[in-house]
């Protein structure tokens, strides 16, 4: 039975419109060819969407990578292929349930999306009422696969509440995943999210994330990505409310044939919003990076902010990085600004490094480690530590290679 | 006891011949002094002896007990016993001095507490230490952190390059007594690049060499720093061409 099969089955076994609609536009839509602008970077002609198999099964290998991370956190959340397993810990303020999904309007033209929204057990909806402050994070371990898997998530961070959030997701061999997120912060709130991609270097990760950002409400969201054969990283940010803000940090290291392929959109709607988005990243062998951001400022947002900076670094003369920042502002009463460099290691630090003593392979791992540190640095401590200690081991790999 | 040895060096940068035939030796313990006007080629020598990848040796010899450094990695030539302090120590953004100084071989736990005791014989504030390496320290307080280097992989020998540019007294008589104490602690050979005479009064040489275009033009003891003082560099550079 085909992939197409298996899902016409299972969305006509669970009578459910919504469902039928969804699928029903994804194939409409088809996979999208690499012509399409928003698409032309992928190597979508290797997908080959037809050899997954749907993985529905909720239970989840043994142990996990996030052990750590749970060990200081305030609330462990485990999903398996988009499955809710169980939820470790009580926490005051905080609801969490597996809830029917529901595409809408703003999906309308994302097959992958569609998909997901067909397909998924259900969206992990995580409610944080008005006024909660938590001081340890919130943390969602969520591992998929073998197979096609649709793990969704809405965050509803209340009036006034203060919460980290912090999602890792890991697989078995042979995935394919469509993570979908919405982070909906309403007034005065602060949500602060760090997704770790982990994915076993095979996958196929195409996320999507979303966050609508409300009056005086502040989203700060960091994306690291190390894993994934194609790493497609969609991350937008509505900022709706007058003095909402933005920070978006993402950070990547390709490896071998990795395609790590970022697209952001930081839209301005409401006066006196901020977005800043850094991306950082380094492509090593024959991997290569996008980066494609949008800033965009609709008429009467009056004095917005927004800066984008997007740095790449080169590892090796067969890596390649793509930097491609885009403005469109219709606003005159505005702040903007965007740089982007592409470029390898600097010899002459480099050489100071070396004259110190140490060896050009240390060296260049420390340069590279330096290079992501300020990204890192910028997480909630529990998973920082966690991406540094892996971060560390990759780099010998990496520069072993080099 | 050790040797550095420098025979008939000739470096260029680009295509221009910068030494010409450079000799020097000189045994640890010892503080020699390198003076010359501006352009002589006392950086350069600096820089190419520690494997700067814009100075091309075109020709001779730099040893130390033996060991010919010209074939060595800028990392071996520090394993095998040279530092450099420089002129304008670099930054390097995003690395700790500690992690550094643990790659290049220094042992034990204790090293972040050996940098402490370096800095304070230094009068660096250690908290200084944790910066990213070099990145908003002053020109004197990178030549201080240089320093704590330096204490730290205790060469044979150091060759400092322009050590008096961007100290103020105090910093230069820190720098100076640190370097003095370090011939005796470990016995450990001192090569400073100047062109200014303030450092001869913080640091006593054995030898000074005057350079002039590309090679040392003259060798002697403190009678050549007098020399200088009362006739400058001209008559030297007679010698050179």
């Amino acid at each position: 039975m085909t992939f197409l099969d298996q899902a016409r089955n299972l969305v006509r076994a669970a009578h459910d419109p919504q469902r039928v609609s969804a699928l029903a536009a994804f194939e409409t839509l088809g996979v999208p060819s690499t012509t399409d602008e928003v698409w032309r970077y992928a190597p979508l002609g290797d997908l080959g969407l037809e050899r997954f198999e749907m993985a529905n099964d909720p239970t989840p290998p043994s142990a996990s990578v996030a052990r750590d991370l749970a060990e200081r956190a305030a609330l462990v959340i485990r999903v398996h292929n988009g499955h809710l397993v169980e939820v470790r810990g009580t926490c005051e303020g905080v609801e969490v349930a597996l809830r029917l999904a529901q595409s809408d309007d703003r999906y309308a033209h994302d097959a992958f999306a569609q998909l997901a929204f067909a397909l998924s057990p259900g969206v992990l909806e995580i409610t944080i009422a008005p006024g909660t402050v938590l001081d340890a994070p919130l943390v969602v371990d969520s591992s998929v696969g073998p197979g096609a898997s649709f793990p969704l998530l809405r965050v509803l961070a209340g009036a006034r509440s203060s919460v980290s959030l912090v999602e890792h997701l890991s697989s078995a061999d042979g995935s394919f995943v469509v993570p979908v997120a919405e982070y909906v912060v309403d007034e005065s709130a602060a949500l602060r999210v760090g997704t770790y991609q982990h994915l076993e270097r095979d996958a196929w990760h195409l996320g999507r994330s979303l966050a609508t950002v409300g009056r005086d409400a502040t989203m700060r969201q960091a994306v690291i990505s190390l894993g994934a054969h194609y790493n497609r990283s969609r991350n937008d940010a509505d900022l709706v409310g007058t003095g909402a803000s933005n920070e978006l940090r993402t950070t990547f290291l390709g490896r071998g044939d990795q395609v790590h392929d970022y697209r952001t959109r930081q839209f301005h709607r409401a006066p006196r919003t901020t977005s800043v988005l850094l991306s950082k990243g380094a492509v090593a062998g024959e991997s290569r990076s996008v980066y494609t951001g949008l800033i965009e400022i609709e008429k009467g947002a009056k004095k917005t902010d927004a800066r984008q900076t997007n740095h790449n670094l080169l590892l090796s003369p067969h890596a390649h990085a793509d930097s491609v920042p885009n403005l469109d502002i219709r606003e005159n009463d505005v702040v903007c600004a965007h740089a982007s460099s592409v470029g390898p290691l600097d010899e002459l630090q480099l050489w100071y490094l070396e004259s110190r003593g140490v060896p050009r392979a240390d060296a260049e791992r420390l340069m590279i480690q330096g290079f992501l540190y300020e990204m890192v640095a910028a997480l909630p401590v529990s998973i920082a530590e966690v991406i540094e200690t892996t971060l560390a081991r990759e780099l010998v790999a990496v520069v072993e290679a080099r | 006891m050790s040797q550095l040895v420098i025979e008939d060096l000739h470096v260029e940068i680009g295509s221009r011949e910068v030494l010409r035939g450079f000799d020097l030796t000189m045994s640890s313990g010892e503080v020699h002094v390198i003076m010359g006007p501006n352009g002589s080629g006392k950086s350069t020598l600096a820089h190419a002896l520690t494997g700067h990848p814009g100075y091309r040796i075109t020709g001779g010899r730099a040893s130390i007990d033996g060991v010919n450094l010209l074939e060595l990695t800028p990392s071996e030539r520090v394993h095998a016993g040279l530092f450099l302090a420089l002129q304008h120590p670099l930054d390097v953004p995003g690395v700790r001095l500690v992690d550094a100084l643990v790659s290049a071989g220094a042992t034990g736990e204790d090293v972040r507490e050996r940098m402490r005791v370096e800095a304070e014989r230094l009068g660096l504030r250690d908290e200084l230490l944790d910066r990213f390496i070099n990145v908003d320290l002053s020109g004197g307080e990178r030549k201080r952190a240089e320093m704590v280097q330096f204490g730290i992989l205790r060469p044979h020998f150091a060759v400092l390059d322009e050590i008096d540019s961007g100290l103020d007294v105090d910093a230069l008589g820190a720098v100076a007594r640190r370097l003095s104490q370090a011939t005796t602690e470990w016995n450990c050979g001192v090569l400073a690049i100047t062109h200014f005479r303030r450092l001869l009064q913080e640091l006593t040489p054995d030898v000074i060499h005057v350079v002039s275009a590309g090679r040392v033009v003259a060798t002697g003891g403190a009678e050549l720093s007098e020399q200088l003082e009362a006739e400058g560099y001209e008559p030297f550079a007679a010698l050179g061409r």
